[in-house]
């Protein structure tokens, strides 16, 4: 009954495809869009980019004025796809609200975007703006000399709030003047970049002070009216600020950049955005994992000069942090302390920089008498800036709880992905800030600042002993242990890890999600592995001999390697089993290779060492695996990355100096697998991970992702579930020369 | 319904392919001579001008000792051509040496254009009867719309906003080879060598030979002269672009003929107060040029990204049109097109018969100049996933085949199977439950052999 079980097989996953088919044409074919009556101007072909009146904007990256657009367009707007010739963007309210609250006005949005428009502006763009930015950025929060101010250029929104109740009664009024709002000045922007899409005149208006209106709020009751402004309540959401200068209370840290950390152009930028007007905004910043985010951090902190507490998801992560401070400070030994579970150092002093872990602030339980204190005196402390590392991994409310239980003046997320698989982004923007500023990853790779990576694909067949065991019903919970523990996929594994470590002396990453998996693989290959259940100093013991030993190329890492482990030796990852469709997880996978290695003038295109790094995701053809894969890669798709798809690995020539050559051997894995339980074969489950729970949740209802995670323009059709390429030899491309060693050897 | 293939690489061949009878009447205009002449390969173009004058036969060892010995093939090929189209004709007389002689009508005609140019039958119009004549700029915008508008037209009437006077017969001629239509109720759909005609955009004159090779050929159907249609469509090759003729110099014939010229955008017909005229468009007087001329190529259009999505910089309906054969049009701007290639429109382009490498060539001839720098122009990832999905859809191999059970006894059923098996037919069997699939060719020799064993 070969033929009617393969049958079978694609019904199966045609079920799977038919979800997708009705999201895509829902937002497909369904509202196709015409445009084409808009007007074009007579130099349109001067101008860089055409805007839709559904808020889509087309940005040509090889227009004499991308540069400037494409800054303009990330402070407005929400990037979809960021391939090599067009970029996409989608305005949405949340990409406005960020863009107002770095200072942007709605004119000056509508008249940059007239300017470099192909054609005139849909009036419905205009309405749009004009009604998104109609509340936003109007009101801001600032901690000046240690008075909460609520402060507004117009004196109608400030009387309009004094009308809520609870912010009326929140006002301090010191001098008795009920009416009358405190005149004070405030700087105007002082970045340049979108003045020169100005003429003269506008420019002229945006570097001038504003006057601007406020009134003191009692500081016990800033949360609340913090509350009341939210969209849900009197939709005037606050920008917080912070005027670290004036801030005379809090004590300074002594601490500055050392003279050797030099902030990249993308830094700097996306520094300026958040010290654009002399204060401190809060906010994200979203640099590719590998682009330098510590630095920003670091800079970040040596800028305010206040205490700073730093957040991160573990303790190795609260390691690095810690030496990041060390590495591109001039702070001082005891001014900074680690807050985990197994280092709880005290705070000496009057400032410093605390770094801890969420879990630990957040904690719930009851703590040891030494932790205790200290938490104690986390929270009484007034923090100048709070760090937080990876904000799309935590879940939202560990955030409300830890921003409620410390006092900051200015919140700073960092993270590589603004994309998640349950519906929080949308969280972020209030609980920490707008999106401050977002890099494009292609653009760091062709300056040199990341590694330029070759992404490929892997297809492995089920052998036929597998597939059997697979299609049945009742292996059905231990679908993903058969198509990891393939042998064809192991074998692939085996031959990539021996390629890399003996030819060209890489060293490699290997992920596995399943347990049962990343044990089986590690110990048959006789190589080191990290996991949860891993302690720390061994995790330091391991890590420190893939950095350092020439014996050990190889590390296997489970899902506690997806995040904020710093490993930069590493430059080829081989993914073996991943968690469903989550495009976080492949691109904070990717991220962990990201680092730039080499020589810069090699990674050029043509370069010796054009690609110097390597990520190949091991899929098994005619699987679940497939249709996750192709969900997975969007991420990476759309910020111009594109998966090779290899399907002769290994070559059919390897023999077995391979394990699993033999069907005896697979006959035996396959028994192992099988008489497993149930429990050992699942997923491995970690308290940090909410993305993964979501997705588990999410998997049978993957409805509309937030718009905030650029994910709402889902074009790209998943992968077939091919099995061999049937016409090899003819789809070579036509200039093998251009080929990296690797995939020639691949294809001959 | 003959399947026509698309072989119209020239006009000249569907001529050389002309009775003789008809050939030489041809030749007594001395427009198509010229235009003979024009469309020949050089080294012929040379042998004729050569030969021109010389009357009597010429010895074939002559030709032969003025071409060097590489170029003994390309010497072949404009002697065969020639002979082909009746120019020269070879004598081949017992024991004497092969000779060619000139075609006497031919020679005569070509000789008296070359000393006295030719005489059109018709002069431009003065220019104070033909005001607001269209300027050559607005001529060839007017030619590409109605040749665009045409071919739209052709493959989708429904998209086509305004009709056209070809009548819909005509239209069905036009479509037969290019589209399929399984019932009445289905919309015709594009077949393999209708899109590649299509895809030729870069060659509206490849595209044009092969309609009007349609269009003469059908004119033959309805009982008209092929050689008068031929020598009036190169007649009008040598009039001027852009000047006015007065059409009453045409016979009622000619005049119905022009009417589809003009819906094809061959020429423009316009209404004075008293006359009308029509003016020869860039279409109709490239028609005696020889195809090798690529200035005509126009530039290509087409980005695709990484992600599968494509960017057409073109305002052109036809271009939709085209690309909604194998993506999914998600945004229309004045003149940009964005589309997204997905599995699912790709299947459907397979379905029609196109294929993933002729999907492949139409993208990357049609590459924007911005990307055509980079290799390959398109990405390589979103070439091999087309090829895979085409691959992914010859996984499995339909046999029709019929299933036999409830056969009478074990005996039944086990000398059924030893039948089927040695016919090499037998395609699955189950002897638990006494069932097998046996290929449906062998459909009779197994009912044969079932009735035989139930007596």
């Amino acid at each position: 009954m070969k033929f009617s079980k393969e049958a079978s097989a694609a019904e199966d996953d045609d079920s799977h495809f038919a979800e997708d088919f009705d999201e895509d044409l829902r937002d497909g074919e369904g509202k196709r869009r015409d445009f084409s009556k808009l007007e074009l101007k007579p130099d349109h072909l001067n101008r860089p980019l055409w805007a839709c009146a559904d808020g889509r904007i087309f940005l040509e990256t090889f227009s004499a004025l991308y540069k400037q657009a494409y800054d303009f367009l990330i402070a407005i707007a929400e990037p979809v796809c960021r391939p090599e010739s067009m970029h996409e963007y989608n305005l949405t309210p949340h990409s406005l609200y960020a863009a107002v609250s770095v200072g942007l006005e709605t004119e000056t949005i509508i008249s940059v975007l007239n300017k470099l428009s192909k054609t005139k502006l849909p009036k419905e763009m205009i309405d749009f703006i004009h009604s998104s930015t109609a509340n936003y950025g109007k009101v801001k929060l600032v901690l000046k000399k240690n008075k909460y101010l609520v402060e507004s250029p117009f004196p109608e929104v400030l009387k309009r709030l004094l009308q809520d109740e609870v912010i009326g009664r929140a006002r301090l009024t010191s001098d008795g003047n009920h009416d009358g709002f405190t005149v004070g000045k405030s700087a105007g922007e002082i970045e340049g970049v979108h003045d020169e899409l100005l003429n003269e005149a506008e420019l002229a208006g945006v570097a001038e002070e504003k006057e601007t209106l406020s009134f003191e709020i009692d500081p016990a009751q800033v949360e609340n009216v913090k509350q009341r402004c939210l969209p849900n309540a009197l939709n005037y959401p606050m920008l917080e600020e912070y005027d670290f200068r004036n801030d005379t209370v809090n004590p300074d840290l002594e601490v500055e950049l050392k003279p050797h950390a030099q902030p990249r152009p993308y830094q700097e930028k996306s520094l300026s955005k958040m010290f654009g007007n002399g204060r401190a905004r809060s906010g994200i910043i979203v640099l590719p994992c590998g682009a330098g985010k510590s630095l920003v951090g670091v800079s970040a902190a040596c800028r305010i000069r206040k205490s700073c507490l730093c957040l991160a998801t573990n303790a190795v992560s609260v390691d690095q942090w810690a030496f990041q401070f060390k590495l591109w400070s001039t702070i001082k030994e005891e001014q900074i302390c680690r807050f985990t579970s197994d280092s709880k150092e005290r705070f000496r002093g009057n400032v410093g920089v605390v770094v801890a872990t969420y879990n630990m602030i957040a904690f719930g339980g009851k703590r040891s008498e030494e932790s205790e204190k200290i938490i104690e005196e986390i929270r009484n402390r007034e923090w100048g800036l709070l760090l937080m590392d990876e904000v799309h991994v935590v879940p939202a409310h560990m955030f409300r709880k830890v921003i409620s239980l410390t006092k900051s003046h200015c919140k700073l997320g960092l993270t590589a992905t603004l994309v998640r698989e349950d519906e929080r982004i949308t969280d972020l923007n209030f609980l920490i800030g707008p999106k401050l500023y977002e890099a494009n990853w292609l653009d760091l790779v062709k300056g040199g600042f990341i590694a330029n990576v070759q992404c490929a694909e892997v297809w492995c067949p089920m052998t036929k002993e597998f597939f059997a065991e697979y299609l049945k019903k009742s292996n059905s919970k231990k679908k993903q242990a058969l198509y990891v523990m393939n042998p064809n996929k192991f074998r692939a594994c085996e031959f990539l890890i021996r390629f890399h470590e003996q030819q060209r002396g890489d060293k490699i990453i290997v992920f596995a999600d399943n347990l049962f998996a990343l044990t089986e693989y590690a110990m048959k290959l006789r190589k080191p592995m990290i996991y949860g259940a891993t302690s720390h100093p061994e995790r330091t013991k391991i890590l420190e001999a893939f950095k350092t030993s020439r014996d050990v190329n190889t590390v296997f890492l489970s899902k506690v390697g997806d995040n904020s482990i710093d490993i930069p030796e590493a430059n080829v990852i081989i993914q073996i089993s991943s968690h469903a469709g989550s495009r976080r997880q492949e691109a904070q996978r990717l991220g962990r290779i990201l680092r730039a290695k080499g020589k810069p003038q090699d990674r050029v295109a043509g370069g010796k060492e054009e690609y110097n790094a390597f990520f190949y995701s091991l899929v098994s053809t005619d699987t679940q695996e497939m249709y996750y894969s192709t969900k997975r890669q969007q991420f990476l798709i759309d910020q111009g990355y594109s998966f090779k798809v290899i399907t002769s690995l290994p070559p059919a020539d390897s023999g077995p100096e391979l394990h699993y050559h033999r069907l005896d051997d697979q006959l035996a894995l396959l028994k192992k697998v099988l008489t497993a339980g149930d429990d050992l074969v699942g997923l491995e489950q970690l308290e940090e991970d909410a993305d993964g729970m979501a997705l588990q949740k999410a998997r049978r209802t993957f409805g509309s992702m937030s718009a905030m995670s650029g994910a709402s323009g889902m074009v790209y059709m998943e992968y077939g579930t091919g099995q061999k390429r049937l016409h090899g030899q003819k789809s070579k491309p036509k200039d093998p020369a251009k080929r990296h060693q690797l995939f020639k050897k691949r294809f001959g | 319904m003959p399947q026509v293939k698309i072989v119209a690489r020239n006009f000249m061949d569907m001529v050389a392919s002309l009775p003789a009878m008809k050939l030489d009447k041809l030749y007594e205009n001395s427009f198509i001579c010229e235009a003979i002449l024009r469309s020949l390969p050089p080294l012929a173009k040379k042998y004729v001008l050569q030969l021109l004058y010389i009357d009597g036969p010429v010895v074939a060892t002559w030709l032969e000792e003025w071409v060097l010995a590489d170029g003994v093939s390309k010497h072949r090929v404009a002697i065969d051509r020639l002979i082909q189209l009746r120019v020269l004709t070879e004598n081949l007389e017992r024991k004497k040496e092969a000779t060619y002689r000139f075609n006497p009508t031919f020679q005569r005609n070509l000789q008296n254009h070359i000393a006295q140019g030719g005489i059109l039958p018709r002069e431009p119009m003065p220019s104070n009867i033909t005001v607001r004549l269209p300027s050559l700029e607005d001529l060839d915008a007017y030619a590409v719309e109605q040749w665009e508008f045409f071919l739209l037209h052709l493959i989708s009437s429904t998209e086509a906003e305004k009709s056209t006077n070809i009548s819909s017969s005509m239209m069905k001629v036009f479509q037969r080879g290019l589209l399929s239509q399984k019932d009445d109720k289905e919309p015709p759909r594009l077949t393999e060598s209708g899109f590649q005609f299509l895809v030729r955009l870069m060659d509206t004159n490849a595209q044009l030979w092969y309609i009007v090779r349609e269009y003469i050929s059908n004119c033959e159907e309805r009982g008209l002269d092929t050689a008068d249609l031929i020598s009036f469509l190169l007649e009008l090759s040598f009039h001027v672009t852009g000047e006015a003729y007065n059409s009453n110099t045409l016979t009622d014939v000619q005049r119905n003929i022009i009417k589809d010229l003009a819906d094809l955008g061959l020429v423009k017909l316009q209404q004075g107060r008293k006359e009308s005229w029509f003016i020869p468009t860039k279409l109709v007087t490239n028609l005696s040029i020889s195809l090798a001329d690529s200035s005509s190529r126009k530039q290509g259009f087409v980005v695709v990204e990484t992600n599968f999505r494509v960017y057409a910089y073109s305002q052109s309906k036809l271009h939709c049109e085209i690309l909604r054969l194998f993506s999914r049009i998600e945004y229309q701007l004045p003149n940009l097109i964005v589309g997204a290639i997905n599995k699912e429109s790709l299947y459907k382009a397979f379905q029609n018969g196109i294929s993933a490498e002729q999907i492949i060539s139409f993208l990357q001839q049609n590459a924007h100049p911005r990307v055509t720098e980079r290799i390959p122009s398109v990405p390589e990832n979103v070439t091999d996933q087309m090829r895979l999905w085409e691959s992914d859809l010859n996984r499995v191999e339909m046999t029709p085949a019929h299933l036999y059970d409830e056969f009478p006894s074990r005996d039944v059923f086990d000398s059924a199977c030893d039948f089927a098996r040695e016919y090499g037919g037998l395609l699955w069997e189950n002897s638990k439950k006494m069932r097998i699939v046996v290929k449906a060719e062998i459909f009779t020799q197994m009912k044969e052999f079932l009735r035989s064993h139930k007596q």
